[in-house]
């Protein structure tokens, strides 16, 4: 690569966006504007706040108590709540008659009155109520005292009723502050027969809760900047980087300059690199302006707000200055990653509407994992350093919060999966600059209708690559659907008919039948064909090597990712409803079916139509995930997306899903025999002893057959690895003319 | 100068299985010569030019410029072309001096040389009166010129017009091809697309005719004339299409209609 060539992109670049108003308002203006005049509504929109008086109706207020009394005249009597309170309460009248109606009707009438705005609230005193009170006040001072003394059943008092409508905001208010005067009054109910009594006041309370704060000044603002800035910060990198990244990519394909730009002498390698690096300028460029602004505005104008977080109210201060030294060393590999794949995104749009359209489907996935660090619960762990934007949100989280020991801990694994992250994702943007089918991708503009017709008429013999990713979508959606609607198995026979519904149910014969639609023939779209013994049992021996390895995985993904308390409850009540079942019975529905169902649908349907890509990496990987997604339970997902991406590398090399399908029964047959078996046999069989080691209460392979299956796997998987990639069912190549022969699929190879 | 073997191209699609776009064209340009590349649309005219533009690679088969390979040497290559395509592929946001620029300077020109190179360039095509405006505000005619003038700024000895003349004004038209005939007295060897006969007439000294990525016939325009009994290559190009439609719909069995319309579908854009 030439630095000088890629520099000469970059300035181009550069200029170009600079001479661009839309750019230069979503980077420099809108970031200088947005913040103060946010604060500016805020600060006007608070001076034309003001409280909303209640009004509350009371019903049967003639005939309560006198001492202490409710009512003082058209307000509620002093003392009950702070004046403040009592000036927002506007007491009025029900019409006479509603006293006589009954619960159902008064219920209706007041509703009426909540919608037409008449009133907010009305609280309803039985007709019994006062004489009720005396009786007990009565009773309470008639009580006889000391030991051995028959206890007084005292009478029932009816409760008063409040009438609102918690959809209603207003009523909501309204009800909050009656009920505040309504606790007050009784308390003071309480405090009089207490003391006719002579007992005292103090002997409803005994005792206080006290608070001590132990947060350091200042810790509270701290911890609110903390989630705030680092989620500013990146939302605003992504659209940064995302807009240069279609006018430099889906712009220039609009323009035609991407072609004349290819001709010149400077190779694709050293175009991306200078595209990559004006769109990390320019999402740098919208971070810092964007925080510069936050910043500014913080200081000069949030620094007075408060924010009410329970009964203290939280002043947010200004932003601190650690804060941004942080965030502006984090940046630029962010902004990296954002623009790498934004660039990638964006190079596979033909316009730049187009390009807009895709920005939505990035930011779903992003925005959730930028999302998870802002939660309350989420911290810096083995687990969540591991995950892409949430691990380099919690670390600056931590640094900004001042916890640098804890941010040291996990700072590498965050800051490796950030940088493998922004290599893959430049690796991708330079290979689909290398695509032709990327870079010269034009519209087909085809009616609905006259490609349906089209698409069946030429249909293959397998799926194509979208009928598989739309078949995988599909059956996502009926699996989670079905999942949703169903509900926990109580026995065994429920378990089982639950099984045998969802993987034949919604898995198997959706996929037969997908592979029927789809396809000319549905053996090659479940890719259903003998490869021969040896590839075969070589599957099955690869499971039985990988499985102490497999193990180890599930280990090591539950300790970083423990299971939630539920899921945890609904695995062992899995578990206790198994205890009726034979081995037999086991084996064939945990074994047996999810094999041959989930192999149909995953490396049979799916992976036959992905494979005409002619990308192994990319049918393996796609296959796998949704391989992974089916399973449900997040840690599940992750296991079986490893195991998914082995089997697929067998399918790819046999072209069948037998091998798989070996692979698949083994390995589940192990993790049952594991799981139910070998935990009986194990305190009396020495030999067993030998594998397994359960000193620590978790049944686990011993090191050494850890290590001796990962060295069996390697062997395996070399052997496959030496086998040749078996094109069957070869696909035809359509010629203009009848009369020429069909030509093998030839790869195009890009020119660097 | 240019030589093309037995090249071909497939493009795959996903949808609709994969399309032969150009299959096993071969033929030969030489240096001071204008070589006519011409066809409907879909034919397979750009696939071509942009293989020998390194932008593409080819299926099967191979093609040298000045000797060196398209897909070995591309880097090579791309020093020895100038590309000019129908789109004129100007940047809205540049004057037609710094495009021509940037691509001088893509090319490692130095500064002195960049700048005489320009001069020169610009009183060639007489672009200083436009110098300086922007791309957006730009006329076809001036970004037509523009266009050539950043293929032209290495003066590289072989030069790729892929139906430059489309869309624009008969002046400009007629001086494009002017433009055209000067740089081939200067020794250039040009590949010229077009579905224009006309354009092919005057300029060409050999032609090809190509249709759904075949050689229907290719060589001295005269020499074909004369081989196939017509005057005017117009007449000439129709015979040969209609000949070839008939042979292909007298071959093709009723069941396989569809192909045609799908072939178009999947070379649509790719004149």
């Amino acid at each position: 690569m030439r630095w000088s060539n890629i520099r000469l992109v970059f300035w181009r670049e550069c200029r170009d966006q600079l001479r661009d108003r839309r750019t230069l308002f979503t980077i420099a203006v809108l970031p200088l504007l947005l913040y103060p005049l946010l604060a500016i509504s805020v600060f006007q929109v608070a001076q034309f706040r003001h409280d909303h008086p209640s009004r509350v109706w009371v019903i049967g207020a003639k005939r309560l108590p006198t001492q202490p009394s409710l009512l003082s005249g058209d307000r509620f009597s002093d003392g009950l709540v702070d004046s403040a309170t009592q000036e927002l309460i506007a007491l009025g009248s029900a019409p006479p008659n509603w006293i006589a109606l009954s619960q159902k009707a008064l219920s209706e009438r007041v509703q009426q009155e909540i919608q037409q705005g008449h009133v907010d609230a009305v609280v309803l005193f039985p007709d019994d109520f006062s004489l009720r009170l005396e009786e007990l006040n009565r009773q309470m001072a008639k009580r006889p005292t000391g030991e051995g003394k028959p206890v007084v059943q005292f009478s029932e008092i009816p409760e008063p009723t409040l009438f609102l409508n918690t959809a209603n905001d207003k009523s909501r208010l309204a009800a909050q502050r009656t009920k505040q005067v309504l606790q007050s009054w009784r308390e003071q109910i309480v405090r009089a027969g207490l003391r006719s009594r002579q007992i005292p006041v103090s002997a409803t309370r005994p005792f206080r809760v006290a608070h001590v704060d132990l947060a350091e000044a200042g810790h509270e603002q701290l911890a609110f900047w903390s989630r705030l800035l680092p989620f500013v910060v990146m939302i605003w990198a992504l659209t940064g980087a995302f807009y240069p990244a279609i006018d430099l990519c889906a712009g220039e394909k609009e323009r035609g300059t991407l072609e004349t730009l290819l001709t010149s002498p400077a190779d694709r390698r050293e175009i991306v690199c200078g595209k990559l690096l004006t769109v990390t300028t320019f999402s740098s460029a919208t971070a810092v302006l964007n925080l510069s602004s936050l910043v500014l505005t913080g200081t000069l104008f949030f620094g007075q707000m408060e924010l009410i977080d329970g009964a203290q109210p939280l002043r947010i201060g200004t932003p601190p200055i650690t804060a941004v030294v942080w965030l502006l060393m984090v940046l630029i590999p962010i902004s990296a990653l954002f623009s790498a794949l934004s660039l990638g995104i964006a190079v596979f749009a033909r316009s730049n509407k187009e390009g807009q359209y895709y920005l939505m489907p990035l930011l779903l996935v992003c925005l959730p994992l930028m999302i998870l660090p802002v939660l309350p619960a989420s911290e810096l762990d083995a687990g969540t350093s591991l995950i892409p934007l949430s691990g380099i949100l919690l670390l600056l989280r931590t640094l900004i919060e001042g916890d640098y020991l804890q941010a040291a801990r996990y700072c590498l694994p965050v800051l490796g999966v950030t940088g493998l992250g922004c290599w893959l994702a430049i690796h991708w943007a330079v290979h689909q600059f290398n695509q032709e089918s990327v870079l010269f991708r034009e519209s087909e503009r085809v009616g609905l209708r006259s490609g349906l017709k089209h698409w069946w008429r030429h249909r293959q013999a397998t799926p194509g690559v979208t009928g598989a990713l739309c078949c995988g979508l599909l059956l996502l959606f009926i699996r989670f659907f079905a999942g949703s609607q169903a509900s926990m198995p109580a026995t065994w026979r429920d378990f089982v008919s639950s099984q045998l519904l969802v993987q034949v149910g919604l898995l198997a014969v959706p996929a037969i039948l997908l592979a029927r639609l789809l396809g000319r023939r549905v053996r090659d779209g479940l890719l259903l064909r003998w490869p021969g013994y040896k590839p075969v049992m070589a599957g099955g021996l690869l499971a039985f090597c990988f499985h102490p390895l497999g193990m180890e995985l599930t280990q090591l993904i539950h300790n970083l990712y423990p299971l939630s308390d539920a899921i945890g409850k609904q695995l062992r009540e899995l578990e206790s409803i198994m205890g009726p079942a034979s081995l037999g019975t086991l084996l064939l529905t945990m074994a047996v079916l999810p094999a041959i169902c989930e192999e149909l649908t995953f490396r049979g349907l799916l992976f036959s139509g992905l494979r005409r890509s002619g990308r192994p990496g990319f049918t393996i990987l796609t296959s796998s995930l949704f391989f992974g997604a089916i399973h449900g339970v997040f840690q599940q997902s992750l296991s079986a997306f490893v195991v998914g991406i082995l089997i697929g590398g067998l399918a790819w090399k046999t072209t069948s899903i037998l091998p798989g399908i070996l692979f698949h029964c083994t390995y589940n047959a192990l993790s049952v025999l594991l799981g139910l078996v070998v935990p009986l046999y194990l305190p009396t069989q020495p030999l067993l002893q030998l594998f397994f080691d359960g000193a620590d209460g978790a049944l686990r392979y011993h090191p050494l057959v850890v290590g001796s299956g990962g060295l069996a796997c390697l062997a395996i998987g070399s052997w496959f690895r030496g086998m040749r990639v078996n094109t069957y069912p070869a696909q035809p190549v359509r010629d203009q003319r009848p009369d020429t022969p069909a030509t093998d699929s030839l790869s195009a190879t890009p020119i660097a | 100068m240019i030589r093309v073997h037995q090249l071909s191209k497939i493009y795959t699609d996903w949808q609709h299985g994969d399309s032969i776009a150009l299959n096993a064209i071969s033929f030969a340009a030489k240096r001071g010569e204008i070589y006519g590349l011409l066809g409907t649309n879909g034919a397979g005219k750009t696939t071509a030019l942009r293989i020998l533009a390194t932008v593409l690679a080819p299926s099967s088969g191979n093609a040298t410029i000045d000797g060196c390979d398209v897909v070995k040497d591309s880097a090579l290559v791309r020093q020895k072309i100038g590309f000019v395509s129908s789109n004129t592929a100007i940047y809205d946001r540049m004057t037609a001096w710094e495009l021509v620029t940037y691509f001088g300077r893509l090319h490692g020109l130095e500064p002195e040389l960049l700048r005489d190179r320009m001069e020169g360039v610009f009183a060639q095509l007489e672009m200083h009166d436009f110098r300086d405006v922007l791309g957006a505000k730009m006329s076809s005619g001036m970004k037509q010129k523009t266009s050539i003038a950043r293929a032209l700024i290495h003066d590289p000895p072989v030069l790729i017009f892929d139906e430059a003349t489309v869309g624009l004004d008969v002046l400009a038209g007629r001086s494009l091809l002017d433009t055209v005939c000067v740089l081939r007295d200067q020794g250039k060897c040009i590949v010229f697309s077009t579905h224009i006969m006309r354009e092919a007439e005057r300029l060409c000294d050999k032609v090809a005719i190509l249709h759904r990525g075949r050689f229907l016939a290719e060589g001295n325009w005269r020499d074909l004339s004369q081989q196939h009994g017509h005057a005017d290559l117009e007449e000439l190009f129709f015979e040969l299409i209609r000949e070839d439609r008939s042979i292909h719909s007298a071959s093709s069995p009723p069941a396989s209609a569809g192909g045609e319309t799908s072939v178009s579908m999947a070379a649509s854009g790719l004149t």
